[in-house]
């Protein structure tokens, strides 16, 4: 309950930033559109060529295109601007102060920092999915409609878990200010199903820096290619991988305070 | 002059070896959308056996020749000059003899690109033995006329990153201007893919407009598949842009240095 | 919990600094075997101070003043020692312990720089779960004494260094803490700035009898606010008592200021040592030893065409720099 308050106090504060800044976020907003132009051209400009990608045809790469959005949306609106008010707080020492309330700390450095006129992306992201996957003309289940929002949701607590993991390690290499580009680099590799990679880049996706496990497989679990033992493997994973992350991030606490020295 | 240059470059140099580390991270970051977007094509030119007359091989040559084009022709003048304009620290550079763009910046660049390329070096070595591309096709002759327009090409697009980049005179909101430039070369450069399989409309524009010097034409030129007809239309459609983007340059950077100075940013 | 609110006992912190060479091979080497030099910042430090003090932290830069105040919020583990303040440990760093103290450091924001005060203010509401009607009565207190109103709608950005800090001291107070640490709460600002945050400090003190820990390198919001100093240099305790006591302890000297007749012609080397003193250029200062001062005032009367003497204290930044010096 608290919360849930705690996080409408930060929806609000961050609400009134963007105000603060509506010019930008008018721009920003028409940005996004002709990103999403170009997107959706790109992907006429492959479909014109050829009539399946990797076995994938067009309404599914416009319903992944809308998956990728969606975890795509979560870093650009949450992750990326914490990240970088981490950092900003580990130079100039307000890093403290975060550390001196009486709030989980994980929890406001998650979400201090809210890019909040990206919501309305979700919006577009959902209706990606659903035109595509109606394009596809696929025969989908309530059941493969549960399994796919549980492993997107499995998925993004694993792509936040490393995140965690990264930002974690500026607390032992105070100069690593690069600590989330190798996420920010592989995202856009979550466009396309990871099965058109050549096999060292699927693994590095999929196993390294899981961008895969977000975008490709709740796609696939939509159109019920995916077995119920897998399914739960992954969820299993989303819960070992954020125990660990939490760990890591206690630990780095410790190293902030000296405790571990 | 000479000296100054020399001068420039050892403090430019030293400035960016500063940075490597941040460097090798940037050349990840920029490494992957070529290697996605050559995944995707050679997938699909795999599958049909070739796509609109490109094999799988050409894919992979057109996409392993862009990422060294790439690093030559482009510039990262918006990162270096965008935040000096906007927090006036740019004033301590107008009041040197020298004019900051064409000289300190131009070498920050240059040192920034020679570092980026040592760095791909080794990395486009793996990368060539995970691809294996058979590069029979290019020609000592395409190289070496290649190289006169990837200087060419880098010297326009440094202009009108430049001129882009000087719009911080006028606007805060330059990084968005630029996003939206950084979309035009997207589009007609052939990033994404080679020009000739986009929609005839854009190849169509993309004849008249500078960014396809950047990498579709060098990387043609090289691998050989240009007329001789083609090539001199390149190298004319180079010199005129040149001049434009020079007088464009020169237009807004005199106007922007006036409007700052008055007001006294 | 005991009637101490800041209890300190052999407070002790280590810094171990990898120690490196300049240049190529060194990098190298020192990636496989790690050199560390150990920065000694706070030695064996003990004190303690009674719920609503106002106790004046001084030192010179690195004396550990810093260190010490992050070691009593909770930043710092230390590496030796004991501390408690109302009864915890600082570095559990437990809910109830960080909901009942505050660290408001000069250098450093708390607020969001792009949106008024006021919104940062009802976040920290939720953050330290203040009820309403606490909040609102906590605001209308803070408010009377610092004149927020007219600051609370502007951006941050928008508001003066002065400005700006009464509300950074504001926002830290909101959920009334029983103990303050402040490290610099007055830098940068201008002497009316000082003088407001200084005010504002005490009556804050009389009326909620919180207990204040603060460092300045102002020695005047120190002798307006303090009667108790504690002085800690290289890492250890020199001082530790009342302010006016000071410069008995540490320096039992006087100075006389004599106005001459013929100004400049007399030389008054002879009599004690010669100072500088800036209130008053047209009199001249000597500093002599407390015993001596009769003596010398006598020969002083005596020897010379004397206008105007006046025997007063050294001024206490002068003693303390002394006492850093020893």
């Amino acid at each position: 309950m608290h919360t849930l308050k705690l996080l409408s106090s930060f929806l609000k504060v961050n609400i009134q930033m963007a105000l603060a800044y509506r010019a930008d976020t008018v721009v920003n907003i028409l940005l996004n559109l002709m990103w999403l132009g170009w997107e959706l051209l790109s992907l006429n400009i492959i479909f014109s060529n050829t009539t399946t990608l990797g076995g994938w045809g067009l309404g599914e790469l416009i319903s992944l295109l809308g998956v990728f959005r969606l975890v795509n949306t979560l870093m650009i609106a949450l992750i990326w601007p914490n990240t970088e008010k981490f950092n900003q707080s580990i130079r100039d020492g307000s890093m403290d102060y975060t550390i001196l309330q009486p709030v989980n700390s994980m929890f406001l450095v998650t979400f201090s920092r809210i890019t909040v006129w990206r919501i309305w992306d979700l919006v577009l992201a959902i209706i990606l999915i659903v035109v595509g996957i109606n394009m596809a003309g696929d025969v989908t289940t309530p059941f493969n409609i549960l399994t796919f929002m549980l492993l997107a949701i499995t998925g993004t607590i694993i792509i936040y878990s490393l995140w965690i993991v990264l930002i974690a390690l500026t607390f032992w290499f105070t100069k690593f200010d690069n600590n989330v580009t190798i996420l920010q680099a592989l995202m856009d590799s979550g466009r396309y199903p990871a099965t058109v990679y050549p096999a060292w880049l699927r693994i590095i996706v999929t196993f390294i820096i899981p961008i895969a496990v977000a975008t490709t497989i709740p796609l696939q679990a939509l159109r019920g290619e995916l077995v119920i033992g897998k399914i739960l493997m992954y969820v299993a994973i989303s819960f070992i991988s954020f125990f660990v992350a939490s760990k890591v991030w206690k630990l780095g606490l410790k190293r902030y305070s000296g405790a571990s020295s | 002059m000479f000296l100054i240059i020399k001068r420039l470059w050892q403090v430019n140099w030293a400035e960016q070896w500063q940075y490597r580390a941040n460097l090798l991270m940037y050349l990840l970051y920029w490494l992957v959308s070529p290697i996605i977007y050559l995944a995707v094509w050679t997938s699909i030119a795999n599958q049909k056996g070739s796509v609109n007359g490109f094999t799988a091989n050409d894919f992979i040559t057109y996409y392993m020749l862009l990422l060294i084009c790439d690093q030559v022709t482009s510039n990262i003048v918006i990162h270096t000059f965008g935040y000096k304009i906007q927090d006036g620290s740019l004033s301590g550079e107008l009041i040197r003899p020298i004019h900051p763009m064409l000289t300190n910046g131009l070498v920050n660049n240059i040192a920034f690109k020679m570092l980026t390329i040592m760095g791909l070096t080794p990395i486009w070595i793996i990368l060539y033995f995970l691809f294996k591309p058979d590069f029979s096709s290019v020609s000592i002759t395409g190289i070496l006329l290649a190289i006169p327009v990837m200087l060419l090409a880098f010297v326009i697009g440094y202009l009108l990153s430049a001129t882009v980049t000087s719009l911080a005179f006028w606007t805060t909101r330059v990084y968005s201007i630029h996003e939206f430039y950084f979309a035009l070369i997207l589009l007609f450069s052939g990033q994404f893919v080679p020009l000739t399989l986009m929609p005839k409309v854009i190849q169509d524009i993309a004849q008249y407009l500078p960014f396809q010097l950047l990498l579709y034409y060098p990387i043609q030129l090289i691998r050989g598949k240009l007329s001789a007809e083609q090539i001199m239309q390149g190298y004319v459609m180079a010199f005129i842009w040149l001049g434009i983007s020079a007088l464009l340059f020169n237009w807004v950077w005199r106007n922007g240095v006036k409007r700052y100075s008055a007001v006294g940013a | 919990m005991s009637a101490n609110s800041i209890f300190v006992e052999q407070l002790s912190k280590t810094y171990q600094v990898p120690e490196r060479e300049a240049g190529f091979s060194a990098a190298v080497r020192s990636f496989f075997k790690r050199k560390y030099k150990d920065v000694k910042a706070v030695q064996h430090v003990n004190f303690t101070i009674t719920q609503g003090e106002i106790v004046g932290f001084l030192g010179p830069n690195g004396a550990g003043k810093t260190t010490t105040l992050k070691m009593l919020s909770g930043l710092l583990h230390p590496t030796g020692g004991q501390a408690s303040v109302l009864g915890f440990t600082p570095w559990e760093l437990k809910p109830d312990y960080l909901r009942s103290m505050t660290l408001v450091m000069g250098q450093r924001n708390r607020l969001s720089w792009d949106i008024p005060a006021s919104d940062s203010f009802l976040l920290n509401q939720a953050i330290y779960r203040i009820p309403d009607d606490v909040y609102k009565q906590t605001y209308k207190e803070l408010d009377e004494m610092l004149e927020l109103e007219p600051l609370m709608k502007k951006p941050v950005r928008n508001l003066s260094l002065g400005e700006r800090m009464k509300c950074e001291i504001a926002v830290g107070l909101l959920h009334r803490p029983k103990v303050l640490f402040l490290d610099e709460p007055t830098i940068g600002l201008d002497i009316t700035g000082q003088a407001r945050i200084r005010e504002f400090l005490r009556e804050y003190n009389k009326r909620t009898g919180a207990t204040i820990l603060l460092t300045s390198h102002y020695m005047a919001d120190v002798t307006a606010l303090c009667e108790r100093i504690i002085i800690i240099h290289q890492g250890q305790l020199k001082y530790d008592g009342g302010i006016n006591d000071l410069s008995r302890k540490i320096a039992p000297f006087k100075l006389i200021g004599v106005r001459l007749t013929d100004a400049d012609s007399h030389d008054l080397s002879g009599y004690g040592t010669q100072v500088q003193n800036e209130e008053d250029a047209e009199k001249r200062y000597i500093q002599v030893k407390a015993e001596d001062v009769t003596r010398i005032t006598s020969r002083l009367l005596a020897d010379l065409p004397i206008h105007d003497i006046t025997i007063t204290d050294p001024p206490i930044e002068d003693v303390i720099e002394q006492a850093f010096n020893q």
